[in-house]
């Protein structure tokens, strides 16, 4: 989130789409109430009148998979009725910038950006760029009139996306959708704020990054980035995922979301060259520069004293993607499928269940060699071979399970969505032999550690170099139990030398030798500090000679009154609780909308007061530092040129769709979405036999596939078995009661579920069909209940597709059939 | 030596006896049930033993109350002439100077008396039986419950006028129920209908 | 038939319309009482367990009615014990301090004090107790454990919208009709109930009872027939009495 989950409470306006916060994220309602209570309303877009729709002000229903056409629409309308707080737009995007006159949109190209390669699949970008002066700075009409300008094209982009056109793509009817333009649209004043919440409804598609990214524009439109009450919030769908995204579990970033190299990086100064972003603008604070430093710190802290300037502070023992590689989750289960793993770690997760096409994933793991649970339970990926279509005799993978143990017996740190990091206690010792991750880790790092030393291998000074100092050590150097503190602090960092800023004279002391690190300005770029992760540092640190670990902290100060609780455990970045938030306040520092005061400049103190500044430098006025300080230039992109499939959202219809043609333009589907063309990967659309629009969700009484949670007899005796939601017009047409046994079929799979008949759904009135949409939950596998009476995963269904930039299942939006059992 | 009749069989004694026995423990839990005294739960050890004790004993109290109708049964549906005059002279039981015509073994207030409890006795039994063991309708629960108390409160009037007239208002009846005999003078007196048909008269 | 403690009364506010249907609310109760799970199946609704159980102190039902401008109403509304002022379970209870009166006003059980005859499932307004495997009355008690050591009721602790709320009755109701709700469920009826409900429209739309009542023949039973119980053997002992005093018993002198 750029804000946090409190801060919900200050919005005018909460726009819940792509997300069903009442049901998902329950307790977040309870500042949406609040928000309620004060005259804020609620606004529900969702192919379902969900539980959040129950609770809003304003309902509009959509067909799944067109949130860019009605976010477009929103676009159009806010432009069109001059809504955009045109203050905030000149000074604070990039609307003012002048685009290359090559550049050509989806409006001349019919549905494309200029610079595609078919046979790619992929756009040369060239032409995605700013005019520059002959100092390399981007040239500028603040008057936004220039043609060239991103804001005349964005007009221009965002015109064909009329009332008639987007009510003909979502099925949303007319004063629905001016309606909720209208309220949202309000929000656009300097003293009115408006907040989204968005979650797996608008990132579950291939077109998802750019779902979220039209919801960046109209909120940068609408003046509401870094507002309180405003803002972009991803809503987790895991407690500490945030936390595992921060920490670099994705193949593609380390720690602190530094690119993971590939084999073009073959040294530490070209990675750094080729990852770190320069600027010509003056005014930019382009924080990402100080990139250096933070790679290095990081190196320094996983190697120790092992990473010296002359081996490239380790820099060749970090493990690097071939060019172009993609490791993501479709990608590597399509490897998997094709028998190209030996061995796999289903590490807390149940990908038989959770990935999209669960056939194909469980197939897949037929083909490894060994596969390692690391589970609080068992569960379908474990007993995967057992499972229905599946003949044990048949299946040579050697399964073992290594029982871990569950938050609540162990401590460690949880991130939540709104980046605030909480420190929890273990309250009861692990059940049985269950350990904590950690441990695990702990014991096979240093098993293996002793094979490479026993064995060496092909690459042993990777593994046998880490430093790995988190507890006490045994005789032969094993560390006997991870003490978790020693991990929160080597994120955090320390000084390993004694360090001076040498900008003044004389230096002055920053740090001591072996003192903790206090905030990431004074990580070095020279392997003086160690920073196991950047982002971190600040959470743990050296205040009076003590130690403290800022994310234990609970004080219930809350002097804005904002619901910042600053003293409240500890955010990322240096505890900052809303981002952007410079954005917040005019040139001169006073806030835009002084009821919600989130900073403001003191002139008298030279300093801001109010929540962590973003940025410590004094308010931008004529020559002051621009807000967006980790944008290269500055500013919030209005134009994006950083996505692979345009710098402006089009719409695209989902891979398998109901129409035969996007009514948008000839492109379909989002031309830059890898297609798998295995028989297991097969997609339909417009198909007689699949000819309903099918979505997957959650609901509150389960989690994820229900691991966990089907074990609970209180949460199962609520929602005991897989269901699907159908509407009253299409039970009726296929003669299927409420409370019936059916089967959902996909070109892919099919699973048996209870039909909920309810009024709930609705047929989407498109312009030349009538459209029926279901939906299903993927809580359920069947391996447990035992008997099978809770039915599968709705994931049996789902097409293995994923965003063209993340690479996320769609498993929002695609088709399937629904028959009597 | 006096010469006795019999009028009371040794079978119709002890089923006597079982029966009032059972009577009055029903009575008197059914007292602490309707006004949840804990000194009379006490006497029982508790209301839970005391629920068993009036569900057990509800059961000897109706297989007892149904056996005496073997006794009882059919000389209480014959009514006479004599038995309606019977009622206009209030049985003599308002003053000593009326004549009550010649009655048979038994007055119809006794008669009317065996009906009545009969009647309440198979409403309470049934009733009693249906708020022990049916679950789950409301209805017949309800209306059992209603129907039980009914007989109850024609319980609790008929059984202690019952014990008066038994006893202090007729004296030389209670041994009756006790060895089952009265002297034949006193049986011609009171029950000539019945002493010419045993021929005795 | 207000009760001795009408003043410091407490009570649940159930708001359904800031309910979300997340039922934390279930399983903070499950989890306090330490109650098993049920097992159920989907019958075509959220709603599950389908009623109130020996298991299940309190559910949430869930209702869809038609709307003027949506494609429907979904209405969340929590099922629970109402804690009625004048309880038709107390009334008919048959065992002393079964079903008793908590300081704060609620109806609890005490399990060992009931004899299990189920008389009083029968006698609520809103068939509301439940037995246990061991023939016991099971029902929502207002956590008056929780509540002696001066804790919220699990359910009130977990609920995150303050759809339930706990507190002194007489304010929880002005401060509902301050906030816009004009009907208070159980303000008046049965005595007053003890978990009231606040609604801005009528309660029948959210599926209250009607005019709630304890069964007539239970209160036919309570007002006429217990005192006649005690009158009537009185009168008649008193009867015999007189009689005896005033007749006398029969002489057989008399017989002509």
């Amino acid at each position: 989130m750029t804000n946090h989950w409190i801060d919900l409470k200050n919005a005018d306006v909460i726009l819940a789409m792509g997300s069903n916060p009442a049901s998902n994220h329950p307790i977040s309602m309870k500042w949406i109430m609040r928000a309620r209570e004060k005259g804020g309303k609620l606004i529900s877009v969702d192919p379902r009148f969900t539980q959040t729709s129950a609770k809003a002000d304003l309902y509009a229903p959509l067909r799944s998979g067109t949130d860019i056409a009605f976010l477009g629409g929103m676009i159009n309308y806010i432009l069109e009725k001059n809504l955009y707080f045109k203050e905030y737009v000149v000074n604070y995007t990039n609307a003012a910038y002048l685009v290359s006159p090559d550049f050509k949109g989806p409006g001349e190209l019919d549905g494309l950006f200029s610079g595609y390669n078919a046979e790619k699949r992929s756009y040369d970008k060239a032409t995605w760029s700013f005019q520059k002066d002959e100092n390399g700075i981007a040239l500028k009409d603040p008057t936004l009139e220039d043609p060239n300008c991103v804001f005349q094209l964005l007009k221009k982009h965002y015109a064909r996306y009329t009332l008639d056109k987007v009510t003909n793509i979502t099925g949303t009817p007319k004063d629905k959708l001016v309606a909720v333009y209208e309220l949202y649209g309000s929000t656009g004043k300097p003293d009115r704020v408006g907040t989204e919440c968005y979650a797996m409804g608008w990132t579950q598609h291939t077109v998802g990054t750019q779902n979220i990214r039209a919801m960046t524009i109209i909120q940068m439109l609408l003046g509401n980035m870094g507002m309180a009450g405003g803002g972009v919030n991803a809503m987790r769908g895991e407690s500490n995922v945030q936390g595992s995204t921060d920490q670099g579990l994705l193949f593609h970033i380390l720690p602190g979301y530094n690119p993971v190299p590939n084999a073009s990086l073959p040294d530490l100064a070209t990675y750094i060259e080729k990852n770190t972003p320069t600027t010509k603008e003056p005014r930019s604070v382009n924080w990402w520069s100080n990139r250096p430093k933070y790679i290095t710190s990081y190196l320094k802290a996983i190697y120790g004293a092992a990473a010296t300037k002359e081996n490239d502070f380790g820099y060749g023992w970090l493990p690097k993607l071939d060019v172009g590689q993609n490791g993501s989750w479709l990608m590597l289960f399509d490897k998997m499928h094709q028998g190209q793993f030996e061995g796999f770690f289903a590490w807390g997760q149940n990908p038989a269940c959770s990935g999209a096409n669960s056939n194909k994933t469980r197939a897949a793991l037929a083909k490894l060699k060994w596969m390692v649970n690391v589970n609080l339970y068992d569960n379908e990926t474990g007993s995967f071979w057992r499972g229905p279509g599946m003949n044990p005799k048949d299946v040579q993978t050697e399964v073992f399970m290594l029982p871990c143990c569950s938050s609540v017996e162990k401590e460690g740190s949880i991130s939540n969505s709104g980046r605030v990091a909480q420190w929890r206690y273990k309250a009861v010792e692990p059940a049985g032999q269950s350990m904590p991750d950690a441990e695990i880790a702990n014991e096979l790092y240093f098993k293996v550690k002793e094979l490479y030393k026993k064995e060496g291998g092909a690459f042993p000074d990777p593994i046998l170099n880490l430093t790995w100092d988190y507890g006490e050590k045994d005789a032969a150097g094993k560390v006997k139990h991870i003490n978790i503190h020693t991990v929160a602090k080597e994120i955090n960092g320390y000084f390993l030398e004694d360090v001076y800023d040498t900008k003044v004279t004389p230096p002055k002391l920053i740090g001591k030798k072996g003192d903790l690190v206090t905030s990431f300005p004074s990580l070095q770029a020279d392997g003086t500090t160690s920073s196991g992760n950047w982002l971190y540092c600040n959470s743990y640190i050296l205040k009076d000679g003590k130690e403290v670990n800022m994310m234990a902290r609970r004080g219930k100060d809350d002097k804005t009154g904002l619901g910042l609780y600053p003293e409240w455990a500890w955010a990322w970045p240096v505890n900052r609780r809303i981002i952007y938030n410079r954005a917040s306040v005019d040139l001169q520092g006073n806030p835009w909308d002084p009821k919600r005061p989130l900073l403001k400049w003191n002139e008298a103190e030279k300093k801001w007061v109010g929540d962590i500044p973003d940025g410590p430098a004094p308010p931008m006025g004529t020559d002051g530092k621009f807000p967006f300080i980790m944008k290269p230039d500055g500013v919030a992109s209005i134009f994006g040129p950083g996505l692979n499939e345009g710098p402006f959202p089009e719409h695209y219809e989902a891979l398998e769709c109901p129409l035969e043609e996007n009514s948008m333009s000839k492109q379909r589907i989002n031309p830059t979405i890898k297609l798998f063309a295995g028989k297991a990967d097969a997609f339909f659309s417009c198909d007689m036999r699949y000819p309903y629009v099918a979505t997957t969700y959650r609901a509150s009484e389960h989690w994820q596939t229900g691991c966990m949670t089907r074990h609970c007899s209180w949460l199962l005796e609520m929602q005991p078995q897989n269901f699907v939601e159908i509407s009253v017009e299409l039970a009726k047409e296929l003669g299927i009661q409420n409370g019936e046994k059916v089967v959902v079929v996909s070109g892919r799979g099919e699973v048996e579920a209870v039909a909920m008949v309810s009024e709930r759904f609705k047929p989407f009135k498109l312009e030349n069909s009538t459209v029926h949409q279901v939906g299903l939950t993927w809580h359920f596998g069947w391996q447990f209940p035992e008997d099978g009476s809770g039915f599968d995963s709705a994931n049996l269904l789902t097409p293995n597709v994923g965003d063209a930039n993340t690479m996320i299942p769609e498993s929002k939006a695609f088709m399937v059939n629904v028959r009597k059992a | 030596m006096t010469e006795m009749v019999r009028k009371s069989s040794g079978d119709e004694i002890l089923n006597h006896w079982v029966l009032a026995a059972s009577c009055i423990l029903l009575i008197i839990s059914g007292y602490g049930f309707l006004f949840q005294t804990e000194a009379i739960g006490s006497l029982f050890g508790g209301f839970n033993t005391m629920k068993t004790v009036h569900n057990w004993v509800g059961v000897v109290f109706i297989l007892s109350l149904l056996y005496s109708m073997r006794h009882y049964f059919t000389d209480a549906l014959e009514y006479d002439e004599d038995d309606r005059q019977w009622f206009k002279v209030a049985g003599g039981y308002l003053s000593h100077k009326v004549k009550v015509p010649p009655m048979g073994k038994y007055n119809p207030g006794q008669k009317l008396y065996y009906l009545a409890i009969l009647g309440a006795g198979i409403a309470i039994a049934l009733s009693g039986f249906a708020i022990w063991l049916v679950q789950g309708n409301q209805t017949l629960i309800l209306i059992s419950h209603l129907v039980h108390n009914v007989a109850f409160c024609i319980f609790i009037i008929a059984v202690p006028v019952h014990i008066y007239l038994s006893t202090l208002a007729n004296p030389g009846t209670f041994q009756i129920m006790v060895n089952g005999t009265l002297p034949l003078e006193v049986a011609k007196k009171r029950y000539p209908k019945w002493m010419k048909a045993a021929g005795k008269m | 038939m207000a009760n001795d403690n009408t003043k410091n009364r407490k009570a649940i506010l159930v708001t359904p319309e800031v309910c979300i249907g997340c039922r934390a609310c279930q399983v903070a109760c499950k989890s306090w009482n330490q109650l098993p799970g049920i097992k159920t199946k989907n019958n075509g609704t959220y709603q599950n367990p389908p009623d109130l159980a020996s298991a299940a102190f309190n559910i949430i039902r869930y209702s869809e009615v038609p709307s003027a401008k949506d494609p429907v109403r979904w209405l969340f509304v929590s099922r629970r014990c109402m804690h009625c002022d004048d309880a038709g379970c107390m009334k008919i209870c048959p065992a002393p301090g079964a079903l008793y009166r908590t300081k704060e006003g609620a109806v609890a059980f005490d399990r060992d004090k009931c004899i299990g005859c189920k008389l009083c499932v029968n006698a609520c307004p809103f068939d509301v107790p439940r037995y246990d495997a061991d023939g016991k009355v099971t029902k929502c008690h207002l956590c008056f454990d929780r509540i002696g050591a001066g804790m919220q009721p699990a359910c009130v602790k977990t609920c995150p919208t303050g759809a339930l709320r706990f507190g002194d009755r007489a304010e929880l109701i002005s401060t509902a009709k301050k906030d816009g709700f004009g009907t208070i469920y159980g303000e008046e009826d049965l005595g007053g109930l003890g978990s009231i409900y606040a609604f801005k429209e009528e309660p029948k739309l959210y599926g209250m009872t009607d005019d709630p009542a304890i069964p007539s023949s239970v209160v036919f039973w309570h007002t006429v027939l217990k005192p006649f119980a005690v009158a009537g053997l009185g009168g008649v002992v008193a009867a015999a009495a007189i009689h005896y005093l005033a007749v006398g018993p029969h002489k057989e002198e008399e017989e002509v």
